[in-house]
């Protein structure tokens, strides 16, 4: 199940005062750069739900936030529905297109989800590649973002767009841990760890899954909503399996399972991406080499690594006062 | 729809020279997952990497010492892959085999692009090899031709080597239990390394097949990787006679797919990838029972 550290609260403190205080004082570029790493942290804390916690690497992820921006575009371009209400649509479809994934395959595990799932998304990809309702190629524009003027917030503001972002982040965040702090969730991680145990138990193992999956997937398409609103203009390049593979990475740069190092990842990931292709065009090879010693060190991503090393130095610090405590009983072990 | 018989022989000849092209690059991917239970997404640039080389080599000594040299280039560099990384991500689960390769992906992308440019590059096909054969009614290129035969020549042999010699015996052996393999003996390491090298040969012989027929870009590998995942996958991993089921239907869904039902044909093979997974999770033919 999922906890709460110190060291946990520390950075999502450090996290959210870092993001509300480029929030207000930055300008539109670095605004521009908070909204896409707020999107980008919503998308990995889905993917997180269900590998880190649940074990199914899921390589449609991206696939699916896409589902949720092409569903906000049509449904609220083409459809004319109110934004609010082709969002919720939005969220709802994804949410009931990742169940659907999730389901069918809660029968495969290790590689085969992985391709499974690839085929999903590839499918997903082609499909709206392909109809012309979807615009093909050349994707669909005109996007009109959420009007909160009821509230007196104008989200064609960067700035205001961006708080939003945040504040939806956060409530995310926080449905996330109610997630997985759910009876559902501690049934995921038994899943995770033992599946046949879980079935000897009782449990349906594959509605948990399934389960699981639609609630990730309803992330994914608030993810995708709020990426669509953003740029304004969707393509199928969003679908593209490449972005279910850079999720992953984001999530494994972080630390994958402990649901704060995505969002240390996402932060990472969008401002490396940003410094590097100032320097050079080559910026894939830097993050292809880093994601290979991310993996080949063993540590589980930054947050992980950070994770280790705190709980190293406490162990020492309380072995360091038992010792001070008690110096007889140590030395007559030794 | 009216068509007749010449239109359906150069559809099927279009769907087999893919389905060869398929297999060429799944059996190397496939074995190298059933012998060593390694995830190799890098595959396809090792691919693109093969096209690269055939096409500097050509430039250099003609088409011909691309087509043989390409395959032991990009051997050596599976030679370096397996001594630099696989070798020790091998113990590591599937995920963590995937998210090393898909680095891999990203770095061989800007190597291929620091070391050749961003512009596609071509190659001529060979002058014995240009033109064109009446075949069955229709007029047919040669270069095509000769990809399908020549696939044709690759699954035989290796057909003959897994199925009738002692190092097929020995890989066999491997891919079935190679825990019980090494106990009989076999230095099911060297194996891994042997069958590797092949698989990487055999991606590079690929690159350069290609290289004629479509333009040569960075983004080639990325290309090929998906279809090359989904053969695997339908086929069932491991086992050649996968590989060549699961070119064979890839081949042959998406052509005929893309000339009967042009609306459904990039949906179709996901959707027959999907329920074959449904159906039979391992695939059609997998290496084990």
């Amino acid at each position: 199940m999922f906890r709460h550290t110190a060291l946990r609260y520390t950075a999502l403190v450090l996290l959210a005062s870092g993001a509300l205080f480029q929030a207000l004082t930055a300008e539109y570029f670095g605004l521009e750069i908070l909204t896409e790493i707020l999107i980008l942290a919503m998308l990995v804390l889905a993917l997180d739900i269900v590998a880190g916690f649940g074990g199914m690497v899921s390589l449609c992820h991206g696939a699916l936030m896409g589902v949720g921006a092409y569903a906000y575009a049509i449904l609220s371009t083409k459809a004319g529905l109110a934004p609010p209400v082709a969002m919720a649509g939005a969220i709802a479809l994804t949410g009931a297109t990742g169940w659907v994934i999730g389901a069918v395959c809660a029968r495969s595990h290790g590689i085969y989800f992985i391709m499974a799932t690839l085929a999903f998304g590839q499918m997903a990809y082609s499909y709206v590649f392909e109809a012309p309702i979807f615009g093909g190629d050349d994707g669909l524009g005109g996007i009109s973002r959420l009007d909160l003027s009821l509230i007196g917030v104008d989200l064609n503001d960067s700035r205001s767009f961006a708080l939003f972002c945040l504040a939806l982040l956060g409530a995310v965040y926080g449905a996330s841990v109610l997630i997985l702090r759910s009876g559902l969730g501690r049934s995921l991680s038994g899943v995770m760890h033992n599946e046949q145990r879980m079935r000897a138990l009782g449990l349906t193992v594959w509605r948990i899954k399934a389960d699981v999956f639609g609630l990730s997937g309803m992330i994914a398409g608030l993810a995708g909503a709020l990426a669509a609103q953003h740029i304004m203009y969707i393509s199928p390049g969003l679908l593209s399996w490449t972005v279910s593979g850079e999720a992953l990475v984001v999530v494994i740069l972080g630390g994958l399972g402990t649901l704060v190092g995505p969002l240390v990842g996402a932060a990472a990931f969008v401002v490396l991406k940003h410094e590097l292709s100032a320097v050079t065009t080559y910026w894939h090879l830097v993050v292809g080499v880093l994601l290979i010693a991310v993996v080949m060190s063993r540590a589980n991503g930054i947050f992980g690594w950070i994770e280790a090393r705190w709980g190293i130095w406490v162990e020492r610090r309380v072995a360091d006062a038992t010792r001070k405590q008690d110096p007889e009983e140590v030395t007559g072990d030794a | 729809m009216s068509h007749d018989l010449g239109f359906w022989t150069l559809q099927a000849l279009n769907a087999l020279q893919l389905s060869m092209l398929l297999f060429l690059l799944s059996i190397g991917l496939t074995v190298i997952f059933g012998l060593m239970h390694f995830v190799n997404l890098a595959h396809g640039s090792l691919y693109a990497l093969g096209a690269y080389f055939a096409a500097s080599l050509a430039a250099v000594g003609g088409y011909w010492a691309g087509f043989f040299l390409a395959p032991v280039a990009v051997a050596g560099v599976g030679v370096l892959l397996y001594s630099g990384l696989i070798r020790r991500m091998r113990k590591s689960g599937p995920m963590a085999q995937v998210l090393v390769t898909f680095g891999l992906i990203f770095a061989l992308l800007d190597l291929t692009r620091i070391i050749w440019g961003d512009l596609a590059l071509a190659i001529e096909v060979p002058a014995l090899l240009d033109g064109r054969v009446a075949l069955l009614g229709v007029e047919y290129p040669t270069y095509r031709l000769f990809v399908i035969a020549l696939g044709a020549v690759i699954f035989a042999g290796l057909a003959f080597v897994l199925g009738r010699t002692q190092i097929g015996a020995m890989i066999r052996a491997g891919v079935d239990n190679d825990a019980m393999a090494a106990c009989l003996g076999i230095n099911v390491e060297r194996l891994f390394f042997m069958v590797f090298c092949v698989g990487c040969a055999l991606a590079g012989l690929a690159g350069a097949v290609a290289a004629p027929l479509l333009s040569v870009t960075p983004d080639m590998g990325l290309q090929i990787l998906i279809p090359t995942l989904i053969v695997i996958v339908i086929g069932g991993l491991g086992s050649l006679r996968g590989a060549v089921a699961g070119s064979l239907i890839f081949g042959f869904v998406q052509t005929f797919g893309a000339v009967l039902a042009p609306q459904l044909a990039s949906v179709l093979i996901y959707a027959l990838l999907a329920a074959v997974l449904v159906i039979k999770p391992v695939g059609l033919f997998p290496a084990k029972g």
